[in-house]
């Protein structure tokens, strides 16, 4: 809400109305300001001068001589403008002034006619958008007055965010309200009184739907005039962010402003047949509201109807039909009291928010229709004529809302909640300024006046003890916890990370969706977990449609935007959770949603520098980062085993196993799905479950290095294609024995002399006793049991021993 | 032939003036070698009568001993100097960068958790996590959010279609449904963290994505006040931000604190006024959110709120980092340019 402090003056005496000191009281009362608006006039030299006649231009039928005086002797000047007549009090710019543009405006002759200056309207002069006439001042208004000392032209403007519990404040009294509970000064409400004729009132009213209105109270004004509002109204509602209409519209939104009571304006005489009535729409009724748009109601939207028609949206806005316009004189003034949730769920379900709504659905004074209303019914008799009636219609359907609510309070609940000091005393000083009643020692009774509908609980009343005695005024303490840290599963998660930044790999963090053109990228069957996704129900895009069944498809979509941004080196890992179509194993009602681990990898990974240019990536640098990773977290048995599965390369892919369970897999993707992917290349990935790898697992045992002179030799073996590496490697490690220190495969090489079919497979040995040197014997002896093993597994060993 | 005196005479100068180890052997074969007058002299002392033999003998030996430290010392020194020399060839350009070890990075968003949690561990604080897929039930049930609440409705919620629709199962707008969560399965004392990712119905621009992250705090515990929310977050700001940190708290409004506050660091950039990168010239920072635990959440888990009490807050992370590192806009965080991973740690 954006307040006027100008306007504020209305209602309180503060100690300084310096801009900031007061951003910096509301702050601390919890509304937050958002930006403070310093409104200064920014022309020159025009001053307040009265139309002494008028008369038209002899060459020119679109333009009119005027003779004004600014208090002195009558000058001319020429204007464009219709909309006032001898008499009306302008603001006239002198020769030698500057208008808000800066343009500077002299003495000139138009068609023949010499203009001294020229009759402004308010958008020349900056205080509106209003250029269709000149600005016609208040007609008391004396002349040779500068316009730039107006005083309400020079003003600062806070824009205050309401939180949604205080409709209270969304009013310049409800802001004046709070600041006199903190200065502990009085404040004022607007003067009540106006003239009324006795008349019996035209529109009978009754409320049908109690559940949705409160309370109804229709006041009527006849035979006023609607034209526009008095100067100092439009200044004070274009500073509070309202663009002025016309006086009776402009009236209800000042009062809505003033007191926090929306206030509708009907126009009496569109209103069929003589009754207003307060009822659900009935379904497939129509009803076009002010802002031009033709509207379906269902039963859940409330109407003020006539006998015919819906006329508004209760609490929401007017209709068409029954707007108020240059043409009304009989005026319905209504000032309703609804039912938040009901005007919530218009508001909502029609996308319109309006000042009204947001106050309705948050929840007004219940109190207040019937004071708005006759301010309303003042404030249009003073400045739109007409007679208002004295009869009031004022139909209240639910009397329960208008009690206030007591609340009993011990003052153990703000000791406990707030810390010791806060005795009878102070807590009768602190609600009391804050308009409450409070009555009694300890229990206190504390009787809530019903514009603060927020306040129901004793803890209700802890919070605004604490608000007004000051957030910052209570001392700092530091509790300490019974400790707890992290779990086995978060430290080994971050030996894990440390791990895979260790070798090159960058963690990413992608938004956990996936779209469905990811699916069929993929190419996964519909049976298959990842394709059964969950959708999501109110997506507000399609990237964001899909929960992610699995990190593939973020990780291949973090290589291609860097890949189109020239990066083609990439090397990314990813931990997070998947959502997948099947009931979580623990939580009641919501969908399995395990942590995984991701890796992917594009292009060159490795050593660079002079002459390195690190190395292709393939299937041996993945399943090299598997065995990284498995080092740095300990695991113990596990095994890769050749998988065929959509998406991934047919011979280079594998499922990995883990103390007997499969956890993931890993390998080369296919190439049809990096093409669709707009990469190019090998692109290596893993995807892993979590859990397994980061389980608590047994400790590992030192091992003491053996102090005597290893043993180290190849063995070149060659063997069917089919026989896995790593079977030749685990037979022959086996048949070593204890003496095995250490065995890897350096050299695998096809082709000439070797058949078609056959490869060839070397290895690095070292065997190594723990408590002796090696004999010729034992070593020979070990040779030849590593021989037999491998032809057993069907590889034989080329040359001799 | 000449006398050992004179070659002991002549010999320093020679072998000194050697200027490489050929030059040197030369030397050594003339003073020691088969045709020297050393071996000479050692080859005719059988000629010699016995009783002058061991006289001739032992100045032979010592002739040898001075030529051979002569030479060993002037060997030393030219080996040096060649090893000077070859090291001399040797030099590299220091400031070249012939080698790049692969290196990765953590992701902002994960240091930012772990530094946070650090804090808090140092408290006594437990970290733990939950699901995101959540229900209605937990999301806002729980946490004293009325039906009617606007966050529940689907412009700020993202629901799922999944599971009993009545269970209404979402995305977490917030880390909070843990608070509810974790105190249903554990008595008091309770001091958790929770990171973690939410979400919200928000189309991805500069200041708004659907998906970020929060680290939600929650102490319950006997005697609790509003003084050990302040002094805790104070605690916190001096940590992160540093110990110069003041904290400014404002009245706030949460459905499941009472009484709500929102949490201000003084700037670490500024004094204040002017114009700040970080702060914008107010001098405050606004950093999270944060109350005493409202009685109806506690009613909901069983707690006795008569009995204990505590307080609450929710940080975003992203917004904390981007305080801290000036990271904007917010798709930094999630295009994973490596670029931008490259500066995160």
């Amino acid at each position: 809400m954006r307040v006027s402090l100008n306007w504020l003056a209305d209602y309180i005496d503060l100690p300084s109305w310096d801009p900031v000191v007061q951003a910096n009281v509301l702050e601390s009362l919890g509304y937050e300001v958002e930006e403070i608006d310093r409104l200064a006039p920014r022309f020159r030299r025009v001053v307040t001068a009265r139309v002494v006649e008028v008369e038209p231009h002899p060459r020119a039928d679109r333009i009119r001589i005027c003779r004004v005086t600014a208090g002195e002797e009558p000058m001319t000047v020429v204007c464009g403008a219709w909309n006032f007549d001898a008499g009306a009090m302008v603001a006239l710019a002198l020769p030698g002034s500057t208008l808000s543009d800066g343009m500077e405006i002299g003495r000139r002759a138009i068609r023949g006619v010499v203009s001294n200056g020229m009759i402004c309207s308010e958008r020349e002069l900056g205080l509106g958008e209003d250029a269709e006439g000149i600005l016609v001042l208040d007609s008391e208004t004396p002349p040779g007055e500068d316009l730039a000392g107006f005083e309400a032209l020079t003003d600062a403007v806070l824009d205050l965010s309401i939180n949604p519990n205080r409709p209270d404040v969304m009013s310049y009294v409800g802001v004046a309200r709070e600041l006199s509970a903190y200065y502990r000064v009085g404040y004022r409400l607007p003067d009540p009184d106006f003239p009324k004729v006795d008349a019996t009132p035209r529109i009978d009213i009754t409320i049908e739907d109690p559940s949705g209105c409160y309370r109804f109270v229709g006041r009527e004004v006849w035979g006023c005039e609607v034209s526009s509002s008095p100067f100092w109204m439009r200044t004070r509602l274009r500073a509070s962010g309202q663009r002025p209409i016309s006086n009776v519209v402009d009236i209800t939104n000042y009062v809505l402003l003033e007191l926090g009571q929306p206030i509708h304006a009907f126009d009496l005489e569109t209103l069929g047949g003589a009754g207003i009535v307060v009822r659900r729409a009935r379904t497939g009724e129509r009803l076009t509201t002010l802002d031009g748009v033709d509207r379906e109601l269902t039963a859940s939207d409330l109407v003020v109807a006539d006998r015919e028609r819906a006329s508004a949206l209760a609490g929401t806005m007017g209709g068409g039909v029954s707007e108020v316009t240059g043409r009304t004189t009989e005026v319905l003034i209504e000032a309703a009291s609804w039912d938040p949730p009901t005007v919530l769920h218009m508001s909502k379900r029609h996308g319109l928010r309006t000042e009204a709504s947001a106050r309705f659905e948050r929840g007004v004074d219940p109190q207040l229709p019937a004071r708005a209303a006759a301010r309303a019914a003042q404030l249009v008799t003073r400045l739109a004529g007409g007679e208002a009636l004295r009869m009031v219609t004022d139909v209240i359907a639910r009397e329960d809302r208008m009690v206030p609510v007591t609340i009993d309070f011990r003052l153990r609940e703000a000791e406990r909640i707030l810390g010791p000091g806060f005795d009878t005393a102070r807590v009768t000083d602190l609600l009391s300024r804050l308009h409450l009643v409070v009555k009694g020692d300890d229990p206190m009774k504390i009787e809530v006046p019903t514009f603060r509908p927020d306040l129901t609980r004793p803890i209700d009343l802890v919070e605004e003890l604490a608000r007004l005695w000051g957030y910052n005024n209570f001392p700092e303490r530091v509790p300490r916890g019974p400790g707890g840290g992290r779990s086995v599963a978060q430290r080994r998660i971050r030996i894990l990370r440390r791990a895979l930044c260790g070798v090159g790999f960058s963690e990413s963090v992608s938004l956990s969706f996936m779209r469905a053109a990811e699916i069929d990228l993929w190419g996964w069957e519909d049976r298959d977990e990842r394709a059964r996704s969950i959708h999501l129900k109110n997506p507000l895009r399609e990237e964001e449609s899909i929960l992610r069944t699995t990190l593939l498809p973020g990780l291949l979509r973090v290589a291609n935007y860097n890949h189109s941004h020239g990066l083609e080196d990439v090397a990314i890992f990813e931990m997070g959770r998947v959502f997948l179509d099947r009931p979580h194993p623990v939580l009641p009602k919501v969908p399995d949603q395990p942590e995984r681990i991701g890796i992917l990898a594009a292009g060159r990974l490795g050593g660079t520098g002079l002459g390195l240019s690190g190395r292709q990536v393939d299937f041996y640098t993945v399943s090299a980062v598997w065995r990284a990773m498995s080092r740095h977290l300990d695991l113990g048995e596990w095994r890769l085993d050749p998988v065929e599965a959509a998406g991934w390369h047919p011979a280079r892919a594998a499922r990995l196993i883990l103390d007997g369970e499969a956890v993931g897999i890993m390998g080369e993707i296919h190439p049809a799905v990096v093409r669709k992917a707009e990469l190019a290349g090998r692109v290596i990935a893993m995807e892993l479950e979590l859990d397994p790898l980061v389980a608590d697992r047994d400790h590992w045992l030192f091992r003491a290095p053996s102090v005597f002179p290893p043993y180290t030799f190849d063995l070149a073996f060659e063997a069917l294609e089919e026989l896995a590496a790593e079977d030749l490697l685990a037979a022959t490690v086996a048949a070593a024995g204890d003496l095995l220190e250490s065995a890897r495969v350096f050299d695998e090489f096809r082709g000439p002399p070797l058949p078609d079919g056959r490869k060839s497979l070397a290895i690095n040995y070292t065997l190594r006793a723990p408590d002796r040197t090696l004999s010729g014997e034992e070593t020979g002896k070990a040779l030849r049991s590593m021989a037999d093993a491998a032809r057993a597994v069907g590889a034989e060993l080329r040359g001799d021993l | 032939m000449e006398s050992l005196d004179a070659l002991l005479e002549r010999a320093p100068t020679l072998v000194k003036g050697t200027a490489t180890l050929d030059e040197l052997s030369e030397a050594e074969a003339e003073l020691l070698g088969r045709r020297s007058v050393v071996a000479e002299f050692q080859r005719g002392i059988g000629r010699l009568p016995p009783e002058e033999r061991p006289a001739v003998g032992k100045a032979i030996q010592e002739a040898r001993r001075v030529l051979g430290e002569l030479i060993e010392t002037q060997r030393r020194r030219l080996e040096t100097e060649r090893e000077r020399l070859m090291l001399a060839s040797d030099r590299v350009d220091v400031t070249l960068a012939a080698l790049e070890y692969p290196e990765g990075y953590t992701h902002l968003i994960t240091s930012t958790i772990e530094e946070v949690c650090d804090i808090f561990l140092g408290l006594g604080y437990r970290v733990v996590g939950g699901p995101e897929a959540e229900s209605a039930l937990y999301n806002f049930d729980a946490l004293n959010t009325p039906p009617t609440h606007p966050s529940r409705l689907e412009s700020d919620t993202l629901y799922l279609d999944w599971g009993d629709p009545a269970d209404e199962i979402l995305l977490r707008t917030h880390t909070s449904p843990m608070q509810a969560r974790y105190m249903e399965s554990h008595d008091p004392p309770v001091y958790v963290v929770v990171p973690g990712k939410v979400f919200r119905a928000d189309t991805p621009d500069a200041t708004h994505s659907p998906v970020f992250h929060q680290i939600e705090g929650l102490a319950v515990d006997e005697n609790l006040t509003f003084s050990d929310l302040r002094g805790t977050l104070a605690y916190f700001a001096r940590e992160f931000f540093g110990s110069e940190r003041r904290i400014r708290m404002l009245p706030d409004f949460f459905p499941f604190t009472e009484p709500s506050a929102q949490m201000h660091a003084s700037c670490f950039a500024c004094e204040g006024g002017g114009q700040c990168r970080v702060c914008g010239g107010v001098g405050w920072i606004e950093l999270l959110g944060c109350g005493m635990v409202d009685p109806n959440v506690f009613e909901w888990v069983g707690y006795d709120s008569s009995r204990v009490s505590g307080f609450a807050f929710g940080m975003g992370v992203e917004r904390i980092a981007q305080v801290r590192h000036g990271v904007s806009p917010l798709r930094h965080f999630f295009d994973n340019d490596l670029r931008v991973l490259s500066q995160f740690r």
